[in-house]
Parts: C-alpha cells; sequence; structure tokens
C-alpha cells in the first residue's frame, strides 16, 4: 500500500515537474521574436563575395574602363585610369545596381573597388 | 587606409563633384530618353570645364558653380522635362 503511493506521488510529482518544463508563453514568444530579428538583420546585410562580382560587373560595364584591368584592388583613377569626374558616375551607377543612397561624404571616400565592397557590404539598405 | 592613395580633393573640388552628383541625381526622375540626353549634356559640359578653365581661377570656378546651382534647381523642378544648349559661336 505504501509503495502503492509513493509511486502514485513520484508519477504525480513527475507530472508536475513536465509541466513546469515547458516554456511558459511569454519566453516561447519573446525567443521567437528575438530570432525573427535576428534573421531580419542578418538577411538585410548582402554576402560579401556576391557585392564583390556585382561591384566587378559594374564597373567592367563603364564605358570608359577596360574589362581586363579591373580587379578586386584595382584603384579606380591609379589603375583605370579614371578621374574624378568618372569615379562619381560609377559610384553613382553603383548606387542603381544595389538601390540605396550614398552620401556625398562617403562617395568622396571610394577610390578603389575594395572600398566599393566594404562600404556596400556594411550597409543594411544595399539590396 | 594604404587603399585610398589618390588625390585628396580640395573644398572646391568637392562642391563641383557634389552638383555632378545632383544633376546625376536629378536626370534619374526623367524619362529614359530625357535622361541619356540630360546626362550627356551635363558630362560633356563639366568635362569641357574641367579641360578649359584654370584650377587656380577660383572666381570663376566659383561663378559657374552659383550658376550650376541655379541651372539643377530648375531641372529638379518636375515641370522640367529636358536640358537643352545653343551654340555659342
Amino acid at each position: 500500500m505504501a509503495a502503492a503511493r509513493g509511486a502514485l506521488l513520484k508519477y504525480l510529482r513527475v507530472n508536475v515537474a513536465t509541466v513546469q518544463r515547458n516554456p511558459s508563453p511569454f519566453s516561447l514568444s519573446f525567443n521567437s521574436i528575438r530570432r525573427c530579428f535576428a534573421e531580419e538583420v542578418r538577411g538585410s546585410f548582402l554576402d560579401k563575395s556576391e557585392v564583390t562580382d556585382r561591384v566587378i560587373s559594374v564597373v567592367k560595364n563603364f564605358q570608359k574602363v577596360d574589362p581586363s584591368k579591373v580587379t578586386v584592388n584595382a584603384h579606380f583613377q591609379n589603375d583605370l585610369g579614371l578621374d574624378s569626374l568618372d569615379t562619381v558616375e560609377v559610384v553613382m551607377a553603383l548606387e542603381e545596381e544595389f538601390g540605396f543612397e550614398i552620401p556625398d561624404n562617403e562617395a568622396d571616400k571610394i577610390n578603389t573597388i575594395n572600398m566599393a565592397v566594404d562600404f556596400i557590404a556594411s550597409h543594411p539598405q544595399a539590396k | 587606409m594604404g587603399a585610398s592613395r589618390g588625390p585628396r580633393l580640395s573644398g572646391l573640388q568637392k562642391q563641383v563633384l557634389s552638383l555632378y552628383r545632383g544633376f546625376l541625381r536629378a536626370a534619374r526622375c526623367k524619362s529614359a530618353a530625357d535622361r541619356r540626353q540630360i546626362e550627356s549634356i551635363v558630362s560633356a559640359e563639366f568635362r569641357r570645364n574641367s579641360n578649359q578653365v584654370d584650377r587656380k581661377n577660383f572666381l570663376y570656378i566659383e561663378y559657374l558653380l552659383r550658376r550650376g546651382k541655379k541651372q539643377l534647381e530648375q531641372l529638379q523642378s518636375p515641370n522640367t522635362e529636358s536640358l537643352s544648349q545653343t551654340k555659342q559661336s
């Protein structure tokens, strides 16, 4: 009899324990919100290799550029023979490719393919 | 940064480049054919002045900047469809 009671209590206790182990609705929803948010943030930054490929293809399509000279490390003025007006045009073409506006003070600093890639890859609005 | 070698821009140069950017942005809002025409006129004008105007002729460059800003304001108006140019003899 005592053994049966003990077994019953144990069973009940186990039951209670399983109920308590379930996460509360609050923490569940909090976690799922946090997960969605994290995925959204991660998804909005573009993959760096994809950015590199797209930047290189935009620069190669630029009339005045010799496509064979375009490399990841190319400097617009020193290596590709562009002047500052051409550089403005290249950066504007990149803006259109990635669908966001680059402010003037940032655009003035972009002089190499690498810098364009770094800036675009670190910009959450780039598409 | 080692990668950023290249000429440092003066304040006046930055203003010119920013004006050029402004024109190219304004051109985006026009129809495709007008846009092409605006871009070719604007880039020819900037390039011509960059070759012909002495880089130390600050007064004239500032005059051109002021004139360009006025023209840009007119171009930005939605009523303006395109640019035209007349040949000076």
